[in-house]
């Protein structure tokens, strides 16, 4: 009786663990690959822009807040434009989905 | 008046080859107020510099080479033909151009080529006066350029140009390419994003970016003509070279640090001062996957930069370049190699059943709608091979291994130490370099290392 009843407590210690670290890594990072249908950034000196992308798998629209130097010049100087497929990694800090990963699945 | 350009254009002439600009360039008035007229007007201070270029790996995509296995010594090998498995095409079979509808009915413009310095029309390895008015100087001087400009499109003869940002704002921009200038094109060569060699140079990942350093800062060009190392996968090279001895001596380890200059005979820099490696391992051409935008790409499995272990081998800076396999020549005992680190990658593709020679691929049929051996009998038809279409139905899938240089993402700070390699469970692998186990036996034990990794320890703490 003992030894099940500690069976069942190790289960459940494991079990709980299990999902508590599945909960929080979901939390911390997305991941989607979807095409730029919108950039919004304001001027060359800009520290922070929005794209919008279409989400390949739900089809849903995604705001991303890209605060990245790379990325943002690459906003600017038009490399990466409307049309361009993504891959993208964020994480929801404060309601924002702020980029943590940013490119052009494209290559040549 | 022409008296007085002329006389201008001399003494910018003799400020440019004198090198006395700081930073910004020299000649901003001039081009001010003629504007900017594609190379002649680079051409106006830098006479000559044009048909420099064109005879250089960046325009050519190929040049002679002399240190890889069965290769013909009297033709020039690059980009422009290889047939390897990183990247199945190249730019003679898959040429820039408007790939078939796909399925939804979009179409677009893709190319091995498409990083070509020119306008296409112009294109790899072309030569005369139009080539050279073709280049596209800004796209690897200005730091102001629209890249809304340099896409393709069909002119009225029905040809595919690419196009160029020649505005006088770029052309007010030039200076010495910066990394973002380089990374252009190399960042996302193979097919993505840090795809190929699977480095990034920010200053998070490489000791002279951290410094403030650009890629020509070691890759220094003289007439455009651009030092490369000796990765055993990057062949065209332009006849001068670059290595970490060119700035660090073969002796740089001072201090308690002193005995690793012990390691320079037979260890490569690159060995201890990068250890980590990134980028795609692996790569199947003969499986195209559907994207969001449908259009199919090669299945690939992706890595980040500094993801994945390098493996480490002998490396006598020559190349042994077969069908299944391309990767250093060397061993303990030729006295001439070092032991490098490596990224190794996995490529499959097709084979020709008849010859077993690896098979190179047209991407415009599988971008379209996911057919590879489509592209094969595409690029067999471009290269005049005999019955293009048995050859493609006949091809048999196969693997490649690539040994790629692993010439970046260096680190001080990281760098392995005496443990890593001589620890019992070190990263090198000495059976494989050719140690017997006696030799193996000494080199694990602590002996070794003890007294100055104890030195050492007492002056970090």
């Amino acid at each position: 009786m003992k030894k099940s009843v500690a069976v069942m407590i190790v289960f459940a210690l494991v079990a709980l663990s299990v999902l508590s670290f599945s909960k929080v890594a979901s939390a911390e990072e997305i991941k989607m690959v979807g095409v730029i249908t919108k950039i919004d950034i304001a001027g060359k000196d800009a520290k922070t822009a929005t794209a919008t992308l279409k989400d390949n798998k739900t089809e849903k629209l995604v705001e991303i807040t890209i605060n990245d130097d790379l990325t943002l010049d690459k906003f600017k100087d038009h490399r990466i434009v409307v049309g361009d497929e993504i891959r993208c990694k964020y994480e929801v800090i404060d309601g924002k989905n702020v980029s943590k990963l940013f490119r052009k699945t494209a290559g040549c | 008046m022409k008296l007085t350009v002329t006389i201008s254009s001399a003494l910018l002439a003799v400020l440019c080859a004198a090198g006395v600009w700081g930073a910004e360039h020299p000649g901003k008035s001039e081009i001010e107020k003629n504007g900017y007229k594609g190379p002649a007007t680079c051409e106006e201070c830098h006479p000559g510099t044009t048909k420099g270029f064109i005879d250089s790996v960046h325009w050519k995509h190929a040049s002679k080479v002399d240190n890889v296995s069965n290769l013909d010594p009297k033709k020039e090998y690059g980009m422009k033909n290889r047939i390897y498995t990183m990247c199945n095409g190249n730019d003679i079979v898959n040429n820039l151009k408007e790939i078939p509808k796909n399925a939804e009915g979009k179409s677009k413009f893709t190319g091995c080529n498409t990083c070509h310095p020119g306008n296409h029309v112009s294109d790899v390895g072309s030569t005369g006066p139009e080539a050279e008015n073709a280049i596209d100087c800004l796209v690897c001087h200005s730091t102001d350029y629209d890249f809304r400009q340099r896409k393709p499109f069909k002119n009225e003869k029905g040809q595919v140009v690419m196009g160029q940002d020649r505005s006088t704002k770029a052309a007010l921009a030039i200076a010495k390419p910066t990394v973002k200038n380089c990374m252009v094109c190399h960042e996302a060569a193979g097919g993505g994003v840090l795809v190929k060699r699977g480095f990034s140079f920010t200053k998070e990942t490489d000791a002279h970016a951290a410094k403030g350093m650009v890629c020509v800062d070691c890759h220094k060009a003289k007439n455009h003509k651009i030092p490369t190392g000796f990765d055993p996968n990057n062949w065209a090279n332009d006849g001068v070279r670059v290595a970490c001895t060119d700035c660090h001596g073969e002796k740089p380890h001072k201090g308690l640090s002193a005995a690793y200059n012990n390691h320079t005979s037979k260890i490569a820099c690159q060995t201890c001062h990068i250890p980590r490696t990134g980028g795609a391992v692996a790569k199947d051409f003969t499986v195209w996957e559907k994207g969001g935008d449908g259009f199919y790409e090669p299945t690939t499995l992706k890595q980040e930069a500094n993801a994945t272990a390098p493996v480490y081998a002998w490396y006598n800076k020559t190349v042994r370049n077969e069908q299944h396999f391309i990767g250093p020549n060397g061993s303990r005992k030729d006295g001439k190699s070092k032991i490098y680190p490596f990224k190794i990658y996995m490529g499959k593709a097709f084979y020709d059943k008849k010859t077993g020679n690896l098979l190179s691929m047209d991407f415009a049929p599988p971008m379209s709608n996911g057919n590879a051996r489509a592209g094969v009998e595409s690029a067999a038809r471009t290269l005049g091979m005999k019955n293009p279409a048995d050859i493609a139905k006949n091809a048999v899938p196969g693997w490649q291994t690539i040994y790629f240089g692993s010439n970046h993402l260096v680190t001080k700070s990281k760098a392995l130490n005496c443990i890593n390699c001589h620890g019992v469970n070190g990263v090198i692998n000495f059976k494989d370099l050719g140690y017997s186990d006696k030799e193996i036996k000494k080199l694990t034990n602590p002996e070794i290392y003890f007294n100055q990794l104890i030195e050492k320890q007492k002056e970090d703490w």
